[in-house]
């Protein structure tokens, strides 16, 4: 593990930012160290779904990761997106404005490899429906907070039905307090309560989209 | 149903000194909103038309056949007679106001206090700083501000009055949050963890200062109410959030000491845990006697009996979905697992995880409140 991964996945913000700018000084390859900066998220992730880290460290990894990427993305020339796994959408339903748990699964997937759309929160279903025609994603995460929100789940699952979409979209529903009759009300494909399960889902879903 | 030989504050309080009562009690939490939903009250009504709603939630609460109290009467907030005390209550949007007329109250978050107020408020305390500062917190005039917290805390006053002539006692006699909530609703969640990282000494310093003022604002307002529950607002110092590290400096440090001085005063703290604090069970077993800890079904509560039985009384825990989704035979199913399990030897109070939620099935909450009624703990 080069020092600059183990940096990241310490969480060792100073010591990150310190050794980005001194090898982007000294002429290093800014894809080298975007590869290094990943691998590093990508070990914290591991540590979350383990148990070892928890959202705190997840935030301010994060965090260190944007500050790194810009200085290096600058350097960057041509296009350096890597492979993705796939892609979601993700966002917290109409009516609810808190973005935790969705801002915790969003994160965790980026870690995982996967492409988010990140819509944010209060998000209407016309706004999941569309976002979902023009990516082409094959997954939307829907996220709540209070009761409440599981109508608008409910709505949105409706909308993606009528625009004649959702034999090519899983719907994955995820917050402290969903449940198994949550998930059949609202005609979600699955749901969770862990942001790391959500992730390992949305790998199945792949997995079996790909088959 | 169980023969009852216990007044409803006698039955409480044997849970909290970890006696066998004569039945498991049973506290639903806020059921305020439930309450007026259920009699047709929109978002907006619910908090603009006082006495409609206070009327539903009484007609209501006879309609479920009554339970062992109100820990919360109402929604109206109580606060110590100063600026300091009424401006530390977090902002929220409004149905019909912020919000679509038929939402619910939502914590609005926003960064208010920034880096640098940390050393203020720890050369300072919290006393001085609100009351130099105030206007980050709300633009309004001092005195516009002294006379809402005014009215708050006598409609607060009010709902109790109205509870006990109902005959129905009323808990919760003072609100506050822990320093880390505290900074954590007031610099968000991702700038206060960015601090935690960044500038943990003054973190520390400004929690320092600050901790003794929000214990004696919890003094103050139960003198004021007469109520003896302090209810010590607790979400984000768990481990769904952050490393037992951090919960031990910026925390449990904490929660000890109001807790402690709150005990010695004769004060109840109803330590309002909401989302994990699996891993953090152990520290709860040092509390003072006679505190509550109320899971809201994020923490295992049974993993909690395991660890804190005998030691603190524990209370919830029946999940919003399950009200709002669930089928009475399901609530009912999942509170005969909780008095049989976690209510086994006493010291357990049956309640909702967190509040009873807006949209809940009526027969659901009835559910629960039967339950307690009519299942003794297996032996």
């Amino acid at each position: 593990m080069s020092e600059l991964v183990d940096a990241i996945a310490n969480i060792k913000e100073d010591e990150v930012l310190r050794m980005v700018r001194h090898r982007l000084e000294v002429g290093e390859e800014p894809i080298a160290l975007l590869e290094e900066c990943r691998a590093g998220m990508g070990i914290v992730g591991e540590r979350f779904e383990k148990g070892e880290y928890f959202l705190g460290e997840l935030i301010m990894s994060g965090e260190i990761f944007k500050q790194a990427m810009s200085f290096i993305e600058p350097k960057l020339t041509g296009d350096v997106r890597s492979e993705t796994i796939g892609q979601v959408i993700m966002g917290t339903v109409k009516g609810d404005i808190h973005s935790i748990g969705k801002d915790i699964v969003t994160g965790l997937l980026r870690m995982s490899g996967f492409e988010v759309f990140d819509l944010g929160a209060d998000v209407a279903p016309e706004a999941f429906v569309e976002k979902l025609v023009e990516s082409g994603a094959p997954i939307l995460g829907m996220s709540a907070l209070i009761t409440p929100s599981f109508e608008s789940m409910k709505n949105t699952v409706t909308a993606i039905e009528k625009r004649g979409i959702r034999d090519r979209v899983k719907v994955i529903i995820g917050g402290g307090i969903v449940i198994e009759q949550v998930k059949r009300y609202v005609g979600a494909d699955a749901f969770t309560r862990d942001g790391a399960e959500g992730v390992k889902i949305c790998k199945e879903f792949i997995r079996k989209a790909n088959k | 149903m169980i023969e009852e030989t216990m007044t409803p504050q006698e039955r409480v309080q044997a849970a909290i000194n970890l006696e066998v009562p004569d039945r498991v009690p049973v506290l639903p939490m806020q059921t305020y909103y439930f309450a007026c939903r259920h009699k047709g009250l929109d978002g907006y009504q619910m908090v603009k038309e006082r006495e409609r709603a206070l009327q539903a939630h009484l007609e209501v609460y006879d309609e479920l056949g009554g339970f062992d109290g109100q820990v919360i009467p109402g929604i109206s907030f109580i606060f110590p007679p100063r600026i300091s005390g009424i401006i530390a209550e977090p902002l929220y949007k409004v149905p019909g106001v912020d919000l679509p007329r038929d939402s619910i109250l939502q914590h609005d978050e926003r960064e208010i206090l920034l880096p640098e107020d940390y050393d203020l408020i720890a050369d300072l305390g919290w006393n001085a700083f609100a009351e130099k500062y105030y206007s980050k917190f709300n633009p309004r005039p001092a005195q516009k501000i002294l006379e809402w917290g005014e009215r708050q805390t006598a409609r607060y006053i009010a709902d109790i009055r109205v509870w006990n002539e109902h005959g129905v006692p009323v808990y919760k006699g003072g609100e506050v949050f822990s320093p880390l909530m505290f900074f954590s609703m007031f610099r968000t969640l991702q700038q206060f963890t960015f601090d935690l990282y960044r500038r943990p000494d003054r973190v520390q310093a400004a929690m320092d200062a600050l901790v003794e003022d929000f214990i004696q604002d919890a003094i103050e307002e139960v003198k004021l109410t007469g109520q003896t529950w302090v209810m010590l607002v607790l979400e984000r110092g768990g481990c769904f959030y952050y490393p037992v590290k951090i919960f031990e400096r910026f925390e449990w440090k904490y929660i000890k000491k109001m807790t402690k001085a709150w005990v010695e005063q004769g004060i109840t703290p109803l330590l309002h845990l909401d989302q994990d604090w699996t891993l953090n069970l152990p520290y709860f077993r040092d509390l003072p006697k006679g505190c509550i800890c109320e899971f809201d079904s994020c923490t295992d509560i049974f993993k909690a009996k395991e660890i804190l039985g005998g030691k603190q009384c524990i209370m919830g825990d029946v999940r919003a979905s399950l009200q709002t989704h669930g089928t009475p035979e399901e609530v009912e199913e999942y509170c005969t697992q909780l008095i049989d399990v976690v209510g086994k030897g006493g010291g357990f109070i049956l309640s909702s995880g967190c509040f009873v939620p807006v949209d809940a099935k009526f027969e659901n909450v009835k559910a629960m409140i039967h339950c307690a009624k009519t299942h003794a703990p297996a032996q």
